[in-house]
């Protein structure tokens, strides 16, 4: 096959997934760029000389900026310890370690509120503890965002750290040992050099997720100001020319950020030259011995907490709880009302239709990116290595508010077809922050196949289809069922976008829980909590028997 | 081979079998009457049943959720209304609903009930309730004796970092109290920076801004702070639906008194039915239910006195209206609260 047809037929598959991705991620995020120009500059100067909305932008940076250091000084810490010492209990806590971010956002920040708030367990338990007559902490402004984000966040450098520790190859740290270096010496001049592309781009990773982060600022903010509910705020108060100006200036800061993200992953594939052993150490003095399982214990209390918060309110009658503790009076009514009133089901239901449609779209789109990247040259490779990288920096309220902005009315001319009010306005929406899960998953499983199998399969005569199903596709397995794991579980806990685009006919569950509150019904909204967080773990659950059967019917096959 | 067609071919039908049920789902058997209202589960339920009782073959879908929250979602649903009915929200917004063309104009049969301030001369929206402001207290914490009698009772120093109140730009409420403060000001000395000072004054006092009534009720029965301003029906069903210690007092100078309406949208998919539930949420009926069981005060004045509850009766010897300038309200009320947001908010503290 000439190289000309070669790329003739990657077109073929290129450009459909080229044009939905055009359409969907870029579009929408342009159109708001361009809607921020519509009276000319004056929505800029508007931004510039209002004092709240510099306040707002200076207050998203320092959180941001408090939350990459928050998480850093938690997962950091953790990595070294889960991958590096050899202690009791050591399984249990990297069971939880990740737990964080099974929690839906909404969820998470209600439960929070529950433990920590002024009038919440852990802090009326401290002031009975104590005999304070005030709480001995209010849960309130920029250090409980932090606080928030530092738990749900540190799991991201948890995780690059681990990958990048357990790639790291322990012989070197011994040779350097060897030559008599010392231990701090050795962490610093080895270890950390070497971890700093990994360590890096998680704190990325954390600044962007805490620049466009919505729902702790929005349920305690207090008063405070930060872009991404300041674009809410200017939305309800009719002025979409500010608001589009916020969402541009938010989108802008987590673009640079992710572009200096590519950046370090680039140089990360250099750092990493050998597969890495790992020896763990064991604890020698017994006072370290004794602490680390103390210590794990906390860790695993404190990581633990928000899910049982969130169960124990579940069993709460609503209203009984007011000065003390704990809630003092329990009852299976939440439950029943939502087993009872085929009302509350609708939800779920929703919930989980619109996350299966949105995930197989991700699914069968980013496949065929993964592929298109991996294993075809073609001239807009770049294009599309950024096009399904966008929506990561993109904040979940530009996306709703992009998406909201585009698709309300039907144009030809304009490319545009109404969605808003329809049901399938989230489903698209969650499609559109599936992409980079999935395909980044999915590349990473298919740059580990060697690109000649390909060419082979092809060589003996093989058919595009056939080599696709029988050669690409088993390949990129692992990634692309461990993405759409990561891209349901994001959708069917989804807060920030469907705020922006559900209607009553496709409300999801946390936009019921969020009524719920309204209503003052915590026990029920803590019930639909429950089973959001039921859902996530059948997700994880499926994704695990998927993997499962899945390599033992490919055992079969290779007999 | 055979194993993972099989796995396939089982992953594809799951999937479209969802997909039908989803689709058959929507596909309602009842014709779907959408309500926007931030009026409450309850009052919203009962309308609901009585409704759907009268006309089985309709399904009332209220979506309950903020006044301003629904003016917005109103302008981006503008191609595709999906509410047939907007119910509840202070006039000033249906009144920026109706220039920006959100609204359907509707003459109801009882549009001769209904004070010639209370609706809007198109007949874009016609008043529903009266809401009055009052200022609410945590009972278990706070004697009936010792609780605030008026606006300025609630500046005492023995309140001070003990008073919560909900985000007044996003509260119709808040903006109507605050509001009110200015005009007085303006009434008495011909400025608004009387008004600003006491604001300023009410600031120092506050512990906390909260973002939704949620949490503002929350943190009151919890006795995170002690004083509220606030609207008298949701305090009123706070202490008897939600059974949180709360108990309220109808300040003696004079309070606000918010005239809530309701409205047909524009380009809603079932005007007829629309038109009907209008008539039955606004019938004699409907508001004497809603007077017993909701604590709403009807703007009709054609309802017979001795049929109102006794509470009404005592209610409106005790509220003092406050006089409102409707004109100069709208034209000045976005500013001076942008003034106290970006001057006042925080400043004492």
């Amino acid at each position: 096959m000439s190289q000309r047809a070669d790329e003739k037929g990657t077109w073929l598959f290129a450009l459909p997934v080229l044009l939905v991705l055009l359409w969907t991620v870029v579009y929408p995020n342009a159109s708001i760029i361009v809607g921020s120009f519509e009276h000319g500059l004056r929505s800029w100067r508007q931004f510039a000389s209002s004092p709240t909305d510099i306040e707002a932008l200076r207050t998203t940076l320092i959180i941001s900026v408090g939350s990459v250091i928050a998480s850093v000084a938690v997962g950091l810490p953790l990595a070294f310890l889960l991958t590096r010492v050899e202690f009791r209990g050591r399984r249990i806590l990297s069971a939880v370690a990740t737990l964080p971010a099974a929690l839906p956002p909404l969820v998470g920040v209600v439960a929070f509120l529950f433990l920590y708030g002024e009038s919440g367990v852990v802090t009326r338990g401290v002031q009975a503890l104590l005999g304070l007559d005030h709480a001995p902490w209010t849960l309130n402004g920029a250090g409980a965002i932090i606080f928030v984000h530092a738990y749900t966040m540190y799991v991201y450098v948890f995780l690059f750290v681990s990958a990048g520790l357990e790639r790291l190859d322990t012989s070197l740290d011994e040779a350097a040992a060897g030559l008599g270096a010392s231990r701090s010496f050795r962490l610093r001049r080895v270890t950390l050099p070497l971890l700093t592309p990994a360590i890096a781009g998680s704190m990325l990773l954390v600044f962007m997720s805490a620049l466009g982060s919505f729902s702790a600022p929005y349920i305690f903010g207090g008063g405070l100001r930060v872009l991404s509910t300041q674009i809410v705020a200017s939305k309800l108060n009719g002025a979409m020319g500010l608001a589009y100006v916020e969402t541009t200036v938010l989108a802008v800061g987590a673009i640079a950020a992710l572009i200096l993200l590519r950046w370090f992953e680039r140089r990360r594939t250099y750092a990493v030259s050998s597969k890495g052993s790992v020896v763990r150490t064991r604890l020698h003095s017994r006072s370290a011995r004794a602490l680390a399982p103390i210590a794990g214990v906390i860790l695993v209390v404190i990581l633990v907490l928000p899910h049982a918060m969130v169960v124990l309110v579940a069993f709460a009658r609503d209203g009984t709880w007011t000065t003390q503790v704990l809630p003092p009076e329990y009852t299976f009514d939440n439950f029943r009302r939502l087993a009872t009133n085929s009302d509350l089901w609708v939800p779920i239901w929703n919930s989980v239709s619109m996350t299966a449609i949105a995930t197989v779209l991700d699914i069968v789109v980013c496949l065929l990116a993964a592929y298109l990247l991996v294993l075809r040259r073609f001239r807009m490779r770049w294009l599309l290595a950024t096009l399904v990288a966008l929506p990561w920096a993109i904040p979940g309220t530009a996306i709703g508010l992009g998406l909201a902005s585009t698709f309300d009315r039907t144009s030809l001319a304009g490319a545009r077809v109404l969605l808003v009010g329809t049901f399938w306005i989230l489903p698209l929406a969650y499609f559109v922050r599936g992409v980079p899960l999935v395909s980044s998953a999915t590349e990473g499983s298919l740059r580990q196949m060697d690109p000649s199998l390909e060419d082979a399969a092809r060589g003996l005569g093989a058919s595009w289809w056939l080599t696709m199903r029988r050669v690409v596709l088993p390949a990129s397995r692992p990634g692309l069922v461990a993405g759409a794991m990561l891209a349901a579980i994001a959708a069917v806990g989804e807060f920030v976008a469907s705020i922006v685009l559900f209607t009553q006919a496709n409300r999801p569950i946390s936009m019921e829980i969020l009524s719920q509150l309204r209503n003052f019904a915590f026990g029920t909204a803590a019930a639909f909590s429950v089973v959001l967080i039921a859902l996530v773990l059948a997700i994880t659950l499926i994704a695990r028997w998927a993997e499962g059967r899945w390599s033992r019917a490919e055992a079969v096959v290779i007999q | 081979m055979p194993i993972r067609r099989r796995r396939v071919a089982q992953l594809v039908s799951a999937v479209l079998a969802s997909l039908v049920v989803a689709a058959c789902q929507r596909g309602p058997h009842r014709t779907v009457l959408t309500v926007y209202s931030p009026h409450g589960n309850d009052l919203l339920s009962f309308y609901e049943k009585e409704f759907e009782a009268a006309h089985p073959d309709i399904d009332v879908q209220s979506v309950d959720m903020g006044s301003q929250d629904i003016i917005d979602r109103l302008r981006s649903e503008k191609a595709n209304p999906q509410a047939d009915i907007w119910f509840g929200a202070p006039e000033e917004i249906f009144e920026r609903a109706g220039r920006e063309g959100l609204l359907a104009p509707y003459h109801p049969t009882w549009a001769n009930a209904v004070p010639a301030d209370s609706h809007d001369p198109n007949d874009l929206w016609y008043g529903t309730y009266l809401t009055p402001e009052v200022i609410g207290y945590n009972s278990q914490a706070v004697s009936d004796s010792a609780a605030p009698k008026d606006w300025d009772d609630v500046l005492d120093p023995k309140w001070k970092g003990k008073v919560l109140i909900r985000d007044p730009i996003a509260s119709g409420s808040m903006r109507a109290i605050f509001g009110a403060i200015i005009l007085r000001s303006i009434r008495d000395t011909g400025t608004p920076n009387q008004g600003y000072a006491w604001l300023k004054r009410l600031d120092a006092q506050t512990k906390e801004y909260t973002l939704n009534p949620t949490i503002l009720y929350q943190k009151l029965g919890r006795q995170e702070g002690l004083i509220t301003l606030f609207d008298m029906p949701d305090l009123a069903m706070l202490r008897d639906r939600y059974h949180i210690p709360v108990k309220y007092t109808i300040p003696a100078s004079g309070t606000p008194l918010l005239v809530d309406a309701i409205a047909l949208v524009k380009g809603a998919k079932h005007p007829a039915i629309a038109r009907q539930y209008y008539e039955f949420v606004t019938s004699q009926r409907a508001l004497l239910d809603a007077a017993e069981r909701f604590y709403r005060i009807p703007v009709r004045t054609d309802i017979p006195a001795d049929s109102l509850p006794p509470w009404i009766r005592a209610a409106r010897d005790q509220i003092k209206p406050m006089p409102l300038d409707r004109a100069m309200l709208e034209q000045h009320l976005d500013e001076w609260m942008q003034y106290w947001d970006s001057h006042i908010r925080n400043s004492s503290r």
